[in-house]
C-alpha cells in the first residue's frame, strides 16, 4: 500500500514538473512524462507479478493447457506497452504515430492468436468428420 | 522506484532553459542551440535506460 501511495505522489509530483517545464521546453517536459510513465508501469507490473503467479497457480489446478496461457499473456503485454506508447505518441503530438501503435498492436495480438484459431478450426473439422 | 529521476530531469531542464536563455541573450544562438541538444541528448539516455528496464520487466513477467 505505500508503494502505491508513494508511485501516486511521484506521478502528480512529475506532472506538476512536466507543466513547469512546458514552458521552456517540450521535448524535455515530455521526456519527464516519459520517465514517470516507465516508473508507473514498472510499479504496476511489479504488483502484477503476484497476480501472474496466482494465475499460474490456477492453470495447474485446472490442468490448462500452458500455451493457450501464455498466448493470453503475451497479448496482454503486448497491449500494455502499446497503449502506452500511443498514448505518448499523441501526448507529444504526432497523433497518427499513436494510432499507428495501436494498429500495430492489433495487428500482432492477431498474428499472435492465429495458432489458436487453427487449433479451434482442427478441432471443428474433426468434430464435423465424426458426425 | 526513484524519485530522485524525476527530479533529475526536471532539473536538467531548468538548468538547460536557463542556460538557453543567457546564451541567446548574448547572441550565442548557435551555442544556446547546441546546449538545448546535449540536454535533450543526456535525458534521452536517462530515459531510453529506463525503457528497456520496463521492458525487460513485461517480457520476463508476460513470457515473451
Amino acid at each position: 500500500m505505500s508503494t502505491f501511495l508513494r508511485v501516486v505522489g511521484a506521478a502528480l509530483i512529475g506532472a506538476i514538473l512536466a507543466l513547469a517545464l512546458r514552458q521552456q521546453g517540450k521535448e524535455l517536459s515530455l521526456l519527464l512524462t516519459v520517465t514517470v510513465c516507465c516508473m508507473v508501469l514498472a510499479a504496476a507490473v511489479t504488483y502484477l507479478e503476484t497476480v501472474m503467479d496466482f494465475a499460474r497457480q490456477l492453470q495447474s489446478v485446472g490442468n490448462l493447457n500452458g500455451e493457450l496461457m501464455n498466448t493470453m499473456l503475451r497479448a496482454v503485454g503486448i497491449g500494455l506497452i502499446a497503449e502506452i506508447a500511443g498514448l505518448i505518441c499523441t501526448d507529444s503530438g504526432s497523433g497518427a504515430l499513436g494510432k499507428a501503435i495501436e494498429i500495430l498492436a492489433a495487428a500482432a495480438i492477431l498474428w499472435l492468436g492465429i495458432p489458436l484459431m487453427r487449433a479451434l478450426l482442427e478441432l471443428v473439422e474433426q468434430v464435423m468428420g465424426e458426425v | 522506484m526513484d524519485i530522485d529521476l524525476i527530479f533529475k530531469i526536471a532539473a536538467i531542464g531548468i538548468i538547460v532553459s536557463i542556460l538557453n536563455q543567457v546564451l541567446s541573450r548574448s547572441g550565442r544562438e548557435e551555442q544556446a542551440t547546441m546546449t538545448t541538444l546535449a540536454g535533450l541528448v543526456v535525458v534521452l539516455m536517462m530515459v531510453a535506460q529506463k525503457i528497456s528496464e520496463l521492458f525487460d520487466l513485461v517480457k520476463t513477467l508476460f513470457h515473451f
